[in-house]
């Protein structure tokens, strides 16, 4: 399989503090990785490297095996007129959702490759088309953004990212705003996309979906990998004590498997 | 106390009140015009992060916002020609005067209103792989200007009322036309109170649309 993305010995620094202390990361086409870590652990902060919207102090990061920014001196400059074509081919979601609010959910989804990537009106609207319904939405195309709920937002969000159609995308943190029965319709939609073949890189507190959709799990502690490997191994058979701790926190209240019949 | 109100001598200057509301709107359309303008690039450059554009951009505002427009048209008019090689008449003083105060609060209004949008705006048409010039253009100042919409009409509004300080410099505004004929006709309660209508006349309107757009945004944030 090839490699979509490497990430080599990324360091990220905010003034005195240091968020990210040399990352190393391969991921394969059509894989799906998720970081997991405590708050402050340098999940976002990693995400955020990879397309740029923080710039690394050091390291590297390689897309599609072009290394991206210019060696000079030991460091790397990075040119923004390189960075923006580069952000159009990585595909991000928010938290937030931050859809635009004066545009209905259709020109939301067609922004993208109408303003950046130049496509003609009909290929846009196609697009859109296209996305919308992947997501479920296309019902919804009309609407402005206000009109939605949480979930409907994040999906619109989804299919905003989708209509770049890019090379692989980063969610971060894509469910914490949502309330609780919102949630379970746009972790379906990402596994939808998993199961599919997209290429991801998800930040998430969802420890049942980081079980059930990743390929591989990430445990970050302190701007380090501190353990990695397939689901099983890493949630259901920890090795570091960080690791532990952070999944006993996770579970110290628990249901019995529902009866819901 | 007995007053026979008598308008007149109003009705009889009519042709030198309509020059003067002419004059009136006149020097706040101008006024209005040069503040948006310039006022776009003063507050991009209050807005910058470059010292050679934020502090003088700074202290021009803060010169204009915190002095009596009434003492920056008298200076622009009996100082100004001292120090410079200028001549100048009551037109350019006032003009002078009104536009660079109008400037400084628009470039306020432009400041704020593009700071009132969510980080998250930016960071979404950035992650599209827009450009900052994009950004602006397609996101940020579509919604910044439905915000900005209000107060650049209150601020043209208040225009309009500061116009009637140019009757100091003697320029031929509404006011300063209503002072020369009621010297004449003797007549200062029908006139000044003929200037207040026409003054409300003129800007009521433009205060009720205000009114209406701001309750039309709250509605829909």
């Amino acid at each position: 399989m090839t490699e979509v993305l490497k990430i080599e010995n990324l360091h990220k620094t905010f003034g005195e503090l240091e968020v990210l202390k040399g990352i190393d990361l391969t991921v394969k086409r059509g894989e799906t990785v998720v970081l997991l870590g405590a708050s402050g652990s340098g999940k976002s902060t990693m995400l955020r490297c990879i397309n740029f919207m923080e710039i690394p102090t050091s390291g590297r990061i390689v897309l599609q095996g072009q290394a991206v920014g210019t060696e000079n001196g030991g460091g790397i400059v990075y040119k923004e007129k390189e960075l923006t074509p580069l952000r159009a081919r990585v595909g991000m979601v928010f938290q937030h959702f931050n859809l635009f609010p004066h545009m209905t959910v259709k020109q939301n989804v067609s922004e993208g490759p109408r303003t950046v990537l130049g496509l003609d009106a009909a290929e846009c609207s196609g697009r859109a088309d296209k996305y919308l319904h992947k997501v479920g939405l296309a019902w919804k195309a009309d609407a402005y953004p206000s009109q939605l709920s949480g979930g409907q937002q994040q999906r619109v969000a989804i299919a905003r990212a989708l209509a770049m159609e890019p090379e692989i995308m980063l969610f971060d943190e894509a469910t914490s705003a949502l309330d609780p029965e919102l949630v379970g319709e746009v972790l379906e939609t990402m596994k939808e996309l998993a199961d599919e073949g997209m290429t991801m890189l998800i930040v998430t507190h969802e420890l049942g979906f980081a079980y059930t959709v990743a390929d591989r799990v990430l445990f970050l502690s302190q701007g380090n990998i501190l353990e990695q490997g397939d689901p099983r191994s890493v949630l259901i058979h920890p090795k570091e004590e960080g690791t532990r701790n952070f999944l006993r926190g996770h579970g110290t209240f628990r249901l019995p498997e529902p009866q819901l019949d | 106390m007995e007053y026979t109100w008598d308008f007149s001598a109003v009705l009889a200057n009519r042709q030198l009140l309509l020059l003067g509301v002419r004059n009136t709107v006149v020097l706040g359309l101008v006024c209005l015009v040069t503040g948006l303008f310039f006022g776009l690039f003063v507050g991009a450059a209050r807005y910058s992060r470059n010292p050679v554009f934020h502090w003088p951009a700074t202290a021009f505002v803060e010169v204009f916002r915190n002095t009596p427009v009434l003492v920056q048209i008298v200076w622009f008019f009996f100082a100004f020609p001292i120090i410079s090689p200028f001549e100048i008449n009551a037109f350019t003083a006032a003009a002078l005067g009104l536009s660079l105060n109008t400037t400084a609060f628009c470039s306020e209004i432009y400041r704020a209103g593009i700071q009132s949008i969510d980080r998250g705006q930016w960071e979404a048409a950035k992650a599209l792989g827009m450009d900052y010039s994009r950004q602006m253009r397609r996101i940020i100042l579509p919604q910044a200007i439905r915000r900005m919409i209000p107060a650049f009409m209150n601020r043209a509004v208040e225009l309009m009322k500061m116009t009637s300080l140019a009757s100091v410099i003697a320029y031929g505004e509404l006011m300063h036309q209503a002072k020369t004929i009621s010297t004449i006709e003797f007549n200062p309660i029908e006139m000044y109170t003929a200037v207040a209508l026409i003054f409300f006349a003129l800007i009521y309107p433009v205060a009720v649309l205000v009114q209406r757009l701001e309750s039309r945004f709250r509605a829909r944030t």
